[in-house]
């Protein structure tokens, strides 16, 4: 057999650079096709398993769109892919863009035995996108099968089976700058769907934001990325930015990730990567897994872009991250922290480049009782919090804190983020009712809550899920922060949410314990109530309850909503409102520890 | 059954048919190292889409038997 040697695609492009200056992907797509850039894919040991040139991608994306047209696709029909790394994907998601099609990223699965619950999940999400295409890689192709068994598709099945599928030329029209570009299932939408609408001119600009203003892209630069393409950071800011900016990319698989975090710090010191982006367990998972000689082997000093979204900022483990990376040369001050959400395409606010992490220490009483962000004064042993500067919105957005009634609120005054501009979705799928929910005048209520200050935006929570107690305002952040400190608790096993109990609220917080032992367990139970009562004067009442749990934001949106029942199957169910209700009884706060 | 000694709380009790996850509880983390020790071990590449299907010890020995047969 002969061997084929396989390079990675040049960083360095003799095409000049256009910032995502086109209508339409398919255009930037038509651009970045002239030139040598492209993405790579690797596998968990961080071989180079296939370059994906823009020029050759182009081409395989043009025989998709003739092979989806044949199938008799109308315009703006919805095809569903799974998104694995893979050049697969990439085909089809273009496919898409040249024939007037919309590709709808659908999850992969990465936990031990669910496979019904996956199933039932994908054909969720099948239904509500209303899919006439699905795609899967070979290896997943059973589930898609399962899931779709009782839809109406024209095609349904793995990368093998839609390569044999006619691909002989076909008229093309790509889609319009008024056309939808994709349909993005937010990560939050396990138990209901929502599709956001991203049109083409909407997430071009974007992308130009990004590119340009958020990240500054330059000739030279190199991305690396594990970040998952059903995720709107691994879609809009791994995919389409790069493509858009002519950037070579290099990819890892998520599980490769997580299994080998350090293959994506390999990988970025073996190609001279300069821009990455995790979200904070990423960077902290990295930390945690160094082992003694891992340093020696990289070189992070080209790295000047280390990009943090997706959740809450947290600035312990950002510092941990920079400590053990700083001898391979990692500049702390390329941490790039960010603001963004589905609904806007991808991205709000960036923090200046080079500033690094820059926080603020806010008074947490005055906080709590003016909803107002005073800076706790520097001496003094009064309680402090702290938030992270998110930077000023994108050029052409706005950004604007409001109050409950949406009256807008001065610099400081901690209140509902609200964004405006062309990066804003056109709407939830075939859900009007959910949109008019966070879409007014084209303002869209981002489900946060921030304060500005001439420095930019600082997010300090979700509305949604703030706890009130006698008046004052309690960050359900940072209860479970303190919890995630216990020997025994990990980071994002906990959960603190307000449910209604008889007509009051009560304030419920679940914690995923791994203590084992009951003696422990109930130490655990004494020390989390008495330090909670101490450090947020809430009584509370401790509870032991079978895990497992869901994402953590789920399922306190699901709380608030007294509708845990319809979480799908294998979720928490035991612990419906009903229960959270009858253990929180009088008491105001109420913890439920969920043990293995 | 080595690697899972060194995942599991200490006084578990393991068994071929136990549960990983709700048994022994083996959160997403600790099952990715479980996989990353199989794959190291056994010079294989375990594909995601094994993972929905194994619940129990005997059940991934039987996934990495297949993949050795396969390979």
């Amino acid at each position: 057999m002969t061997e084929l040697y396989i390079t990675k695609t040049s960083t360095r492009n003799p095409l000049p650079q256009r910032l995502a200056d086109f209508t339409t992907l398919a255009e930037a797509l038509d651009y970045a096709a002239q030139g040598v850039t492209g993405y790579n894919f690797h596998d968990g040991r961080g071989r180079l398993t296939a370059p994906l040139r823009y020029a050759e991608l182009r081409q395989r994306a043009l025989a998709a769109a003739y092979r989806l047209c044949r199938l008799g696709l109308k315009r703006g029909d919805k095809v569903a892919i799974i998104a694995d790394t893979s050049p697969l994907f990439m085909e089809i998601f273009y496919g898409c863009q040249y024939a007037g099609f919309v590709p709808v990223p659908l999850p992969i699965n990465m936990s031990l035995g669910n496979h019904a619950s996956y199933v039932e999940r994908l054909a969720r999400l099948l239904r509500s996108c209303e899919a006439r295409v699905a795609v899967a890689p070979a290896e997943m192709q059973s589930f898609l099968a399962e899931a779709g068994s009782e839809l109406d598709l024209l095609f349904s099945g793995g990368n093998e089976a839609f390569l044999r599928l006619d691909a002989n030329v076909h008229a093309l029209e790509p889609s319009r700058p008024d056309e939808l570009a994709y349909l993005q299932y937010t990560s939050g939408s396990t138990g209901f769907p929502r599709g956001v609408m991203i049109d083409q001119a909407t997430v071009m600009a974007n992308l130009r934001g990004i590119v340009t203003h958020g990240l500054g892209v330059r000739p030279g630069d190199r991305c690396v990325s594990w970040l998952p393409f059903y995720h709107d950071m691994g879609l809009v800011g791994f995919v389409l930015g790069p493509m858009a900016s002519q950037l070579s990319v290099d990819y890892l698989g998520a599980r490769e990730f997580a299994m080998r975090p350090m293959q994506w710090l390999t990988l970025l010191s073996r190609n001279r990567g300069t821009i990455a982006f995790a979200p904070p367990f990423g960077y902290d998972i990295c930390a945690r897994r160094l082992r003694s000689g891992d340093l020696e082997r990289l070189d992070l000093s080209s790295w000047r872009v280390a990009g943090i979204g997706a959740e809450p900022v947290r600035t312990d483990v950002l510092e941990r991250f920079a400590e053990c990376f700083a001898p391979a040369g990692f500049d702390s001050r390329a941490f790039l922290p960010c603001y963004g959400l589905a609904e806007c395409s991808l991205a709000v606010s960036f923090a200046p480049l080079r500033q690094g992490i820059a926080i603020e220490r806010i008074d947490r009483a005055h906080l709590e009782h003016h909803a107002h962000a005073r800076l706790a004064s520097a001496c003094g042993d009064m309680a402090v919090t702290s938030f992270v500067n998110c930077g000023h919105a994108l050029p052409g957005h706005e950004i604007v804190i409001r109050d409950q009634q949406g009256n807008p609120l001065p610099e400081r005054a901690v209140g509902r983020v609200t964004v405006r501009g062309p990066s804003v979705m056109s709407g939830y799928f075939q859900n009007p009712e959910k949109t008019h929910r966070v879409l007014r005048n084209g303002w869209l209520d981002t489900g946060d809550l921030g304060y500005l200050t001439p420095d930019g935006l600082f997010i300090t929570g979700r509305h949604r899920d703030l706890i009130f107690v006698n008046g004052r305002n309690i960050w359900p952040e940072d209860l479970e922060h303190l919890a995630g400190h216990y020997h025994g608790v990990r980071h994002g096993d906990v959960v603190a949410f307000t449910a209604a109990a008889d007509d009051e609220e009560a304030v419920v917080m679940l914690v995923q314990c791994r203590l084992s032992d009951a003696q422990r367990r109930h130490e655990l139970i004494n020390e989390l109530t008495s330090r909670i009562r101490s450090d947020f004067g809430v009584a509370c009442r401790v509870v032991l309850l079978p895990p497992p749990l869901a994402a953590a934001h789920v399922f306190r949106q699901a709380f608030a909503q007294r509708s845990v029942q319809t979480l799908p199957a294998g979720g928490p169910r035991v612990a419906g409102p009903g229960i959270a209700s009858r253990v929180a009884g009088r008491d105001r706060c109420c913890i439920l520890i969920l043990w293995p | 059954m080595v690697h899972l000694e060194r995942l599991a709380p200490p006084d578990s009790n393991l068994r071929p048919d136990i549960d990983l996850v709700s048994e022994l509880g083996l959160d997403s983390v600790k099952v990715m190292d479980l996989m990353l020790d199989a794959e190291d071990e056994f010079n294989i590449s375990v594909p995601l889409n094994v993972l929905a299907d194994i619940r129990t010890p005997n059940q991934l020995a039987q996934a990495i038997n297949k993949l050795l047969e396969s390979r």
